[in-house]
């Protein structure tokens, strides 16, 4: 058969690999500034945008997107073509997808530190960007399996099912945990909420560790390894085995990250078993990389892309069984919201990811510009200081987070607990995050080495921006012979079907967990006396989401002991109902915020004292590593967008009553005066319109609404409802009607109607019962969470009586 | 291609007819040990199910907290300061320690170093209470808070021997007239 010519397309791969040094060099320099500003606090520089809270999210974006994602498309550029003999689909859609991803991680910088934030980890990015990163992942897959088609190999090798696992992967998570109701440019509103918001962003997130940091990483081993060692690939069954049973049960495991936290057993009990079912896939992967090696250990030895590789299969191997341990629940109260899950990541991040695209640039690049590679001792050098670098960054987090899970739950003899301030645990940890960084600088040091070594060995060669290559073209074969041809043989050769089944047997898992968190009403019991946010308090929420305070706050509390006395009653699930988005969090460097405003609960603060500590943290508590968030007190809340984010939330079903928009700002006022005049009484001066007071109503609303005010411990016990024998006499309501309109109108109303979000006296509708008795105590002891005040001091029994005949007999016939 | 490989003679015996760019493949089983580890991971997975929700022996996690918090009280009796030991402390050792606690317990954030009071906090150091005059009172205060005005309570944090000895330390400061006093808040007491 006449073989056909070609030209392999070697200008995208180059453009692909220099986007991945360059954006590999910042990644990891925000990564150590941001230790930094954990070890020493001066680094958040005062400066409203390099906080810790802006440059985490900058951080693990521009690790994860800019320097893995292009070291992905490198990697599958330069090897798609090669095992498909030819050149790729087409040449404008590998612009733009050049290009279009660039832009992304620009824009995301730039957005990241502005403050425009979605908060949803690794998803932050706001709803346009969201849209461009579709639409350039979609010109990926159109490029690849259009590559596909026109290939002129007849069976798809194994690296590429990894590939097309990845494209359907990556889409389908992107699109699903994105979906949101834009109310700018700049700010959305997931269509989400609490735990139903909690259980899609961990689908996600966990899967882009499994679709964006491992898959795609296979399959570049799948390519590279057996490459660079010149060895046959050990087991092709185990290849199969390997591949579709990881794709299947990795997109169940999500809900390990939610163990103990505010979600149904059956989706915790789902995240448990399903991560333990994926030891042996994924070890099927390091296995058949590190056999594949067989007969090529001599040469381990001195090269230093196969050493990175076996570093990286073996980093991979740790991890994979260290991550299903962190999911059995007894091992994750320690590990989640400590710095064990940090050390995880980076062990992974650092060894696997990072160890394998270093192996491949160190094989590639002479490969790519025809030449040799400048120095293999410079690039044996790189490798120890990486390998030491990972050491030394994971070995203190270890030992911070056990230490500090250690003083979390540690009980004195009297049954108190032995750390009741947080940040004494914290404090006690912070040398070994001055450790680490010494850790991360090595890392770059190496890093750095290798650009240096790259940057020689280019210089000494070039590229061929079009390589000749030539094949025979392929002969489509038509029906299997089942006597000749396995089902999976045949798969191979069919891409489309391929790709199709990969689809089903990926979306299997998402479906099971996320339809029923949706659809079955008796998944999220809901509360009652949980209410939605007030127009203030939804700002001061914007606002906590847009700094990025998640990154070291947690908002949920476990149901442990040592939980729920430093924190207050654990989490339910009803509680969240009008999160859109969740902030339940994922580390805890701070402490839990889950009942900042449970009045009399260990964690409330009032307003004065959070007014001194978003100024100045170090001031409330000397030793207090937070950034200073005194722009608070400068920057006003555009007040104009306040009735759009109250439709934007009627849209998404929280239950404000209708018109609500238009008074919402009126509303915003009051509660805003209120504080105020609060923070008056502490001689501080802020006009109501400022972030700060929104930042004091939020911290207030925070976890209040579960029980009403509890002063001492005399009235945990419910006391004896006395029979109240309604007075319906004219003289009555006279006395009643006098007292109303002096005392209660203020708040329900002239006429009972109810003003925004105090209730209506007139419907049927009660908060805390109809029966005379409770009207009756409603008044007498109030609702001091809801605003309700006592009047027990203010009124007459007699007069009490009286208004609550009045308002069941006349207001509420 | 296979001509180049080396070690064909020790490890390739099953070597397939697949080539891609030069990468072949083995035809190798998986090792048995690996998909040992698999099945015995599928029968946890079973195994847990069942424990947790078809056979219903597992407990939920509320029933968790409630069985291993119950264990918790049983285990800290917590001790109690009550009636005639509610007395103020006046020996040197005891003051001592609740200055350490005063430190400890981040209270002059609020109340000042030395209890002079600040923007937050009303002072310690003079004849004027906010919330009573009798020592029972300050000790109310420190156990249970006025949660409103921002007051924590310590009641999850403290013992009450250790609360007395706070206490104590606050009522001690009386006259001892910290530079920056704040002015007087609440009633004179005699």
């Amino acid at each position: 058969m006449e073989n056909q010519k070609f030209y392999y397309d070697n200008k995208i791969v180059k453009l692909f690999v220099l986007a991945t040094i360059i954006w590999g060099v910042v990644g990891v320099i925000v990564g150590l500034l941001i230790a930094l500003q954990l070890a020493f606090p001066v680094f958040n520089f005062d400066f409203e945008y390099t906080t810790f809270g802006r440059m985490r999210p900058l951080h693990t974006n521009a690790i994860i997107f800019a320097f893995v994602g292009n070291a992905i498309f490198a990697g599958v550029y330069y090897s798609l073509q090669k095992l498909l003999k030819a050149r790729m689909f087409n040449d404008v859609l590998s612009k733009i997808h050049f290009w279009g991803w660039q832009l992304i991680i620009v824009l995301a910088a730039v957005t990241f530190a502005l403050g425009i934030s979605t908060s949803k980890e690794y998803a932050e990015l706001e709803w346009p960007i969201d849209i461009l990163i579709t639409l350039v992942w979609v010109v990926f897959g159109w490029n690849m399996i259009g590559t596909i088609v026109k290939r002129r190999v007849q069976h798809i090798y194994a690296a590429i099912w990894w590939y097309l696992a990845t494209f359907l992967g990556v889409a389908m998570l992107h699109v699903v945990n994105s979906l949101e109701l834009p109310i700018s440019l700049t700010k959305s509103y997931s269509i989400y909420a609490g735990a139903q918001d909690a259980v899609v962003q961990w689908w996600y997130g966990h899967n882009a560790v499994a679709f964006f940091l491992t898959t795609p990483f296979l399959g570049l081993m799948y390519y590279y390894l057996p490459k660079a060692a010149n060895r046959p690939i050990y087991s092709y069954k185990l290849s199969i085995i390997h591949f579709w049973s990881l794709i299947f049960l990795y997109m169940w495991a999500g809900p390990h990250h939610l163990l103990y936290q505010a979600l149904p057993d059956w989706a915790q009990a789902l995240g448990v078993t399903f991560s333990i079912m994926l030891i042996a896939p994924s070890w099927g992967g390091m296995i058949n990389g590190l056999l594949t090696l067989r007969g090529a250990w001599d040469r381990v030895r001195d090269n230093a892309s196969l050493k990175f590789m076996v570093v990286a299969v073996t980093a991979y191997g740790m991890s994979t069984f260290e991550g299903p341990m962190m999911s059995l629940k007894f091992v994750n109260q320690l590990t989640h919201f400590t710095d064990w899950t940090i050390a995880h990541v980076h062990i992974a991040g650092m060894g696997w990811n990072a160890g394998l695209v270093f192996g491949m640039l160190y094989w590639m690049i002479p490969k790519l510009f025809r030449t040799k590679l400048f120095s293999e001792k410079l690039a044996n050098l790189h490798f120890w200081i990486a390998t030491l670098a990972i050491l030394i960054y994971a070995i203190p987090l270890y030992w911070a987070a056990v230490t500090q899970w250690l003083m979390w739950h540690e009980y004195t003899a009297e049954g108190f607990l032995a750390y009741p301030n947080f940040l004494e645990t914290l404090t006690q940890i912070l040398p070994m995050y001055t450790v680490r960084i010494i850790g991360g600088t090595l890392f770059l040091i190496g890093f750095l080495i290798m650009v240096y070594n790259l940057f020689k060995t280019m210089k000494s060669g070039s590229v061929e921006d079009n390589e000749l290559a030539e094949a025979p073209a392929l002969v489509i074969q038509g029906r299997r012979n089942p006597l000749q041809e396995t089902v999976h043989r045949w798969v191979e050769r069919r891409g489309v079907r391929f790709s199709i089944w990969v689809f089903i047997v990926l979306a299997i898992g998402g479906a099971a967990e996320i339809l029923p968190m949706i659809f079955i009403k008796s998944n999220i019991p809901t509360i009652e006396s949980v209410l939605p946010y007030t127009p203030l308090e939804l700002e001061g929420r914007d606002i906590y989401v847009s700094e990025g305070c998640h990154t070291c706050h947690s908002q949920v509390v476990r149901p442990f002991r040592w939980e729920t006395d430093r924190y207050g009653e654990y989490s339910k699930i009803g509680e969240f109902v009008y999160d859109h988005p969740y902030q339940w969090g994922s580390r805890r460097t701070g402490p839990d915020l889950a009942r900042a405003g449970y009045v009399g609960g260990p964690m409330y603060k009032n307003a004065a004292w959070h007014y001194n500590h978003f100024k100045n943290p170090q001031k409330m508590n000397e030793q207090s590593i937070m950034p200073k968030y005194d722009w608070f007190a400068r920057k006003d809340v555009d007040l104009s967008m306040t009735p759009k984010k109250i439709r934007a939330m009627q849209i998404l079903g929280v239950p404000y009553p209708e018109g609500y928009d238009e008074v919402a700002v009126d509303d915003y006022m009051k509660q805003a005066k209120e504080i105020v005049a609060d923070l008056k009484k502490s001689n501080i001066d802020i006009e109501p319109t400022k972030e700060m007071v929104a930042m004091i109503a939020y911290m207030h609303k925070l976890g209040g609404d579960i029980a009403p005010l509890q002063l001492d411990e005399g009235t945990k016990e419910p006391a004896p409802q006395k029979e109240i024998t309604l007075l319906s006499g004219v003289e009555d309501m006279g006395d009643a009607d006098e007292v109303f309109t002096k005392i209660c109108a203020a708040c329900h109303g002239p006429s009972g109607k109810g003003i925004a979000t105090f209730p209506d006296l007139t419907d049927a509708q009660w908060i805390n019962g109809n029966s005379p008795s409770d009207v009756y105590y409603s008044i007498r002891n109030g609702n001091a969470v809801k605003g309700m005040i006592p009047y027990k001091d203010q009124l007459s029994d007699k007069q009490i009586i009286q208004l609550t005949s009045y308002i069941l007999l006349k207001l509420n016939k | 291609m296979a001509k180049e490989i080396k070690d064909t003679d020790r490890y390739d015996e099953n070597l397939m007819d697949h080539d891609y760019d030069g990468i072949q493949e083995l035809d190798n089983p998986p090792p048995r040990w690996i998909m040992a580890i698999f099945y015995i991971t599928i029968a946890f997975a079973i195994i847990y199910g069942a424990y947790y929700f078809w056979l219903g022996v597992g407990d939920s996690q509320d029933a968790e907290y409630a069985r291993k918090s119950a264990r918790h009280d049983q285990e800290y009796q917590i001790k109690s300061v009550s009636g005639n030991e509610l007395a103020l402390l006046t020996d040197a050792a005891d003051i001592a320690e609740g200055k350490a606690i005063f430190k400890d317990m981040n209270c002059f954030a609020c109340h000042g170093t030395n209890g002079e009071g600040n923007a937050i906090g009303p002072n310690l150091i003079d004849d004027y209470w906010l919330h009573g005059c009798e020592f029972a009172d300050v000790f109310n205060v420190i156990k249970n808070g006025e949660p409103l005005k921002g007051m924590t309570a310590f009641k999850g944090q403290l013992s009450d021997e250790k609360i007395q000895k706070v206490g104590s330390y606050i009522v001690s400061l009386k006259g001892s007239n910290p530079a920056n006093a704040k002015a007087p808040q609440g009633d004179r007491c005699e």
